[in-house]
């Protein structure tokens, strides 16, 4: 894991204070709202319904285990005892109070977390891969890029200012886990034929109201020019993007306006005049490299004893093993996702206790290496199966041991109209019913893997074009009603979902579910996920079935 | 009928106007049968920039003998999230949160939309 220096320490507890002041200020009324509302934001606090909302960072999904109990820890002290991991890998408080906002902010600097750039015009918190260091199909460790972008991004006063939010996803495995092509630039990592690293650069994806899978604008980048050739794109999005409509802003909007091969050449053109002087030096990223450096791994044999008798001995623990472990690097290794969608649960919410059996265990058995999905789960990479029971104990103790990654209860919400000021309907509890209804889980892994997603409202933060089953949550004279839509995919074979029909209102959508998941059961040839069904047969037999049923 | 709502500044606290101070409990809100007294209100609340924000008057509507805000969002407001139960205003429980939870009808309020559109 990389480390802060001593002039980041002493930056972000600088950060800190300078943001105590501006809060003592504005609590004294020295400040208005409008000259403090820019200020709070750009320390990741936001009001919503209820509460002020704090976002905090966590650098491409990558923790420690003392970061995760200082997280658990100001849950419990400043909060209601818990968090929310979001789709940006980051974690919400959703209770916070600004005159406590600056202790706590004091608190995350002391074990290099803030909250800084999750808010405003500029380049937010980078999606990376959260199988990072332990997938065998990574070329690279993509951690390495992500953190050098992190590094480079940092409250550079060229792009602090952009026409809109912008952000990035790395990775590196052909198997995309941080949806790149729906991110304002995702980065593939790449070898070319001669062995030299480099980038696919995808520039122009995104949601929210104009969803766009982006277009590829470079197949191979040199890894060594990377810095040069990002500082070009922004440029060219700094001078033409939309400031005159924040609808139009984003770069997707550009980039779909000039098309491809035009948005390329500007930035090629760019590219030139930049100059390599721009790159980061091989030296800086191997300094970078250097903190990401492969964990000590025990030389193990593939089959650990202990796994497979335990497997025998306890159906849950198989369960668990089906559907929660997945393939390490290492012999004898496993990597462990933590379901944070217990049915009926919150998507996303985990409480400071769980928090704190999830560091433990990470420590003791992971490494101390924690990670987030863009998927709202936990993970922790890097577990010797003989040692996978016992995590699995200790997460069933605590509530999270559901087995669902990838299922039908497996499901993407935003905080909807529970707690967020932008929502028009609620998320949460369509994500709770359909995961009631699907509680079965020997149904849920007949159906398999079926991502749904679900937003509260245009703004897509629950990723709902991606689903494979995709929801979102109109308001219709008020009232709540949902808009499906089919055949998404946030993956490396990206897609918009389509529309299926019109929206349903709240009571009508679980049924909706059932009904798609039937009609998916009925028609799917061996082997076939719902995507691959639905992209067979299309919309047809999935719509009939739905608004027959609904009339 | 009209309440008038707010953020609280120093933390978040949704409230509401009664008679020149701020409660939490939308029970204990002051409600305006006319424009003029609720529009008298907004001013005065609005003159209060370092106490709260997001001053704007919401319409209510009856709901088992009680009066309960007209919108869903301003409902969630005046309960908490409803995926706790426990969490915010609803907690306490009685009459005056049932009568908030049951209470149906949804439009936005008009006074949230005019604070959107000035914004």
């Amino acid at each position: 894991m990389y480390q802060y220096d001593t002039i980041d320490r002493e930056f972000l507890a600088d950060r800190a204070a300078e943001f105590k002041e501006q809060v003592e200020r504005r609590l004294a009324g020295e400040i208005t709202e409008d000259q403090f509302k820019m200020l709070r934001l750009r320390n990741g606090l936001y009001l919503q319904l209820h509460a002020y909302m704090l976002r905090v960072a966590i650098p491409y999904g990558s923790l420690n285990a003392t970061q995760l109990r200082k997280l658990a820890d100001i849950g419990r002290r400043y909060d209601k005892g818990y968090g929310h991991f979001t789709t940006r890998t980051n974690l919400q408080f959703h209770w916070i109070k600004l005159r406590e906002a600056p202790a706590i902010l004091e608190e995350l600097a002391t074990v290099d977390l803030h909250a800084i750039q999750t808010s405003g015009n500029c380049i937010r918190n980078v999606t990376s891969d959260p199988y990072a260091g332990a997938t065998a199909e990574e070329i690279d460790d993509p951690r390495v890029w992500s953190e050098a972008i992190r590094q480079w991004s940092m409250l550079h006063p060229e792009f602090s200012h952009l026409p809109r939010k912008f952000k990035f996803a790395v990775t590196a495995a052909p198997k995309d886990r941080t949806a790149a092509r729906v991110h304002d630039i995702g980065l593939v990592v790449r070898r070319a034929r001669d062995g030299t690293m480099g980038f696919e650069v995808i520039v122009g994806g995104g949601m929210g109201r104009t969803p766009y899978v982006g277009p590829t604008i470079r197949e191979f980048l040199p890894a060594n020019r990377l810095f040069s050739y990002l500082d070009a794109t922004l440029r060219v999005y700094n001078r033409h993007g939309r400031r005159d409509n924040s609808y139009k802003a984003r770069i997707k909007i550009l980039v779909a306006a000039l098309g491809r091969e035009e948005f390329a050449r500007q930035v090629e053109e760019e590219w030139e005049k930049v100059g390599a002087g721009a790159d980061m030096p091989d030296t800086e990223i191997a300094r970078i490299r250097a903190a990401f450096a492969p964990k000590a791994f025990d030389t193990l044999v593939n089959r650990s004893e202990a796994f497979e008798t335990a497997k025998a001995a306890d159906p849950a623990f198989a369960r668990f093993a089906r559907n929660n472990l997945k393939p390490h690097k290492r012999p004898g290794y496993t990597i462990v996702e933590i379901s944070l969608k217990g049915i009926g649960d919150t998507p996303g919410d985990a409480t400071s206790d769980q928090m704190d059996v999830v560091a433990d265990l990470g420590e003791r058995y992971g490494q101390n290496d924690i990670r987030i999905t863009h998927e709202q789960n936990l993970v922790l990479p890097h577990v010797k199966l003989d040692d996978a029971h016992a995590v699995f104990q200790a997460l069933a103790a605590a509530g999270l041991a559901t087995p669902n990654i990838n299922l039908i209860t497996d499901i993407i919400a935003c905080p909807g109209l529970d707690y967020c000021a932008l929502a028009n309907a609620r998320a949460i509890p369509i994500a709770q019913d359909i995961a009631h209804r699907f509680a079965d889980q020997d149904r849920a892994e007949l159906v398999g893997e079926l991502k749904i997603k679900i937003s509260g409202c245009i703004n897509a933060c629950g990723h709902h074009h991606v689903g494979h089953i995709g929801i979102l949550g109109v308001d219709k004279k008020g009232e709540e009603f949902y808009q499906l839509t089919l055949g998404g995919s946030g993956a490396e074979d990206a897609e918009v979902g389509k529309m299926l029909g019109p929206a349903l209102p709240a009571d009508r959508v679980t049924d909706a579910i059932d009904t798609i998941v039937e009609v998916y059961l009925r028609e799917r040839v061996e082997g076939e996920r719902f995507l691959d069904t639905f992209r067979r047969t299309g919309s047809a037999p999935f719509k009939e079935a739905v608004y027959a049923e609904a009339h | 009928m009209k309440a008038l709502t707010a953020n609280r500044l120093d933390d978040g606290e949704v409230v509401f106007w009664n008679k020149g101070a701020w409660v939490e409990r939308f029970a204990d809100a002051e409600l305006f049968a006319d424009d003029a007294s609720g529009e008298a209100a907004e001013g005065a609340g609005k003159s209060q920039p370092n106490t709260v924000i997001d001053v704007y008057l919401i319409d209510l509507i009856e709901s088992e003998g009680l009066w309960a805000p007209l919108s869903f969002r301003e409902r969630i407001r005046a309960l908490g999230p409803l995926n706790h139960p426990t969490h915010g205003k609803q907690a306490e429980g009685g009459a005056a949160i049932e009568a908030l939870r049951h209470a149906a009808g949804a439009s936005r309020s008009t006074g949230r939309v005019n604070l959107i559109k000035r914004k």
